[in-house]
């Protein structure tokens, strides 16, 4: 591949013997997920600094808690390392960068006992140019854009950030969601408003949207058409997640296959609908954490009605999955809303002045 | 401004990764046991009794 | 035939800052806690307070939690350690 520019790179270099050399030195210094890597040979790291035109030493953010900047060719670096291809990097970059808005708290969500792992969905064109699969098994190995896509920044955590287990990664239990944890929206498969638009960005934008979560809470109803009684399953699992895990309130994600998500199509409720029903439906009384042996917490307060989203537009609602099986799934918070979900445009400037529509969004937005 | 940093013991790893990063290697913390959260009120006064130990020799000129 | 792969690591590394001078008693001063506000904090905090009036002559405590247990103290917070003489920050659990 002919490079546009050759750019200089400035990290250290390893001459390493052969791959099996490369596996060892890599793993041995802490700089993997526990997987093999693909090395990261400079012309693989400069390509992917080409394919989004960006400087080596392009600034992508500085982590508050460290004082700690972050450059363009250090998350190349991890990119190639995950298996990105140059198209891939795009959408890392902008995952990345996004982690690194104050609202998503990338310090304390990483290095929490809770565990929680950075969900990233992909929306818009660049889905259909790096083949990322938003049907079959999208919540698994769906693809390698999606597989890679979310390694990547898993691994520049692990690197930029130093977040180790039983170092600064405290997690107790974390959950398979740390090695990736990425999928795209089934945008062809849906009349539904795509995330990114139900969150500000405008049509036919390219974009990601990342939230510090928990594992899938998989549901299943196959034996109802009504959207209500559907959607009641969804909201009685974020009440037991609500209940067993965190009771406070935040951003939750919930992904609606195809069987489901045609019943309540066909019945002409929206995204903005569901969030509605959800924002009613999904509460919980505090007195009845004593029904799940956290009586010792209640105190005075057991008639205090707890909703799990502040707002219906706290609501994720995503189409993905395969055309059958009367599943969905709920991705609750790390911690209610300490941190928040944030969406960000493709190729557009992330700090780039006050936000508007058509670029990053935080938090919550209509559909 | 003189400050102690107080963590339990499950920390104290994390705690000292943390003082390196931030590029203060040595610095002292005190250490209480674990867990705090669900500590009855006579272990909370243990881990105050605890912290005031090691208030004498980081707070306080020795 | 060798490989040359690059370092995916943080190679910069901090400056840290240094020990603030510390006094040679507490005595008539004022002690600030920053708590990160978690299940557990509000008793222990309750006991160090009076252990430091009680002990160490501390002449007042003033309590301040964080809007958010996970993040850096909150910047008005920060502000404020400037009128105390000492602080405590904990738990970290």
């Amino acid at each position: 591949m002919q490079l546009a520019s050759n750019p200089l790179l400035t990290s250290k270099v390893y001459d390493v013997a052969d791959f099996s050399a490369a596996q060892e030195l890599f793993h041995a210094n802490g700089w993997t997920d526990g997987l093999p890597i693909v090395p990261p040979t400079p012309p693989a790291v400069a390509a992917c600094l080409d394919w989004v035109g960006m400087a080596p030493d392009q600034l992508l953010g500085v982590e508050p808690v460290r004082a700690q900047p972050i450059t363009a060719e250090k998350l190349a670096i991890n990119a190639v390392m995950a298996g990105c291809l140059p198209m891939h990097f795009a959408v890392v970059a902008t995952a990345w960068q996004a982690m690194m808005q104050e609202e998503y708290l990338l310090h304390g969500v990483t290095s929490s006992t809770g565990g929680c792992a950075a969900l990233i969905i992909i929306n818009g064109p660049i889905r259909l140019e790096i083949g990322a699969s938003p049907t079959f098994n999208a919540l698994g190995n769906s693809d390698r854009a999606t597989a890679v896509i979310g390694r990547a920044v898993r691994l520049a955590v692990i690197n930029l950030l130093d977040v180790r287990p039983g170092g600064i990664d405290r997690s107790t239990l974390g959950h398979p969601g740390k090695f990736s944890y990425c999928l795209a929206e089934d945008e062809e498969g849906t009349q539904w408003l795509p995330l990114s638009m139900a969150r500000g960005l405008p049509a036919g934008a390219s974009a990601v949207t990342v939230m510090a979560a928990m594992a899938p809470r998989q549901i299943m109803n196959e034996w109802t058409t009504d959207p209500k009684e559907i959607l009641e399953t969804f909201a009685a699992e974020m009440r037991a997640n609500q209940l067993n895990y965190s009771i406070y309130g935040g951003n939750y994600v919930i992904v609606i296959p195809k069987q489901l998500r045609e019943h309540i199509e066909a019945a002409g409720w929206s995204k903005r609908d569901i969030g509605e029903f959800l924002y009613e439906r999904a509460r919980v009384r505090r007195g009845d954490w004593a029904t799940v042996g956290k009586g010792s917490v209640v105190r005075d307060r057991a008639d205090r009605i707890h909703p799990a989203l502040a707002s219906p537009e706290h609501l994720l609602v995503v189409a993905a999955g395969g055309p059958a099986g009367g599943f969905g799934a709920v991705i609750p918070p790390w911690m209610g809303s300490k941190t928040k979900a944030v969406t960000a445009a493709i190729g557009a400037c992330i700090d780039c002045g006050p936000p508007d529509a058509g670029t990053t969004r935080r938090g919550e937005a209509g559909s | 401004m003189p400050a102690i940093a107080v963590m339990t013991t499950r920390f104290v790893t994390a705690a000292e990764l943390m003082c390196r990063v931030l590029g203060m290697p040595d610095y002292k913390f005190a250490v209480i046991e674990h867990p705090i959260s669900s500590a009855a009120d006579a272990r909370l006064s243990e881990a105050a009794r605890a912290t005031i130990i090691e208030a004498h020799k980081l707070l306080l000129q020795t | 035939m060798t490989m040359r792969v690059l370092d995916p690591s943080n190679e910069s590394r901090v400056v840290g800052g240094q020990l603030a001078a510390r006094p040679t008693s507490l005595k008539g001063k004022t002690v600030g806690f920053i708590s990160n506000g978690k299940e557990g904090t509000k008793g222990y905090f309750t006991h160090l307070d009076r252990m430091l009036r009680e002990e160490l002559g501390v002449a007042d405590v003033i309590w301040r939690t964080k809007s958010n247990y996970s993040a850096p103290a909150d910047a008005h917070i920060v502000d404020e350690i400037r009128k105390w003489h000492a602080v405590v920050a904990g738990v970290g659990d």
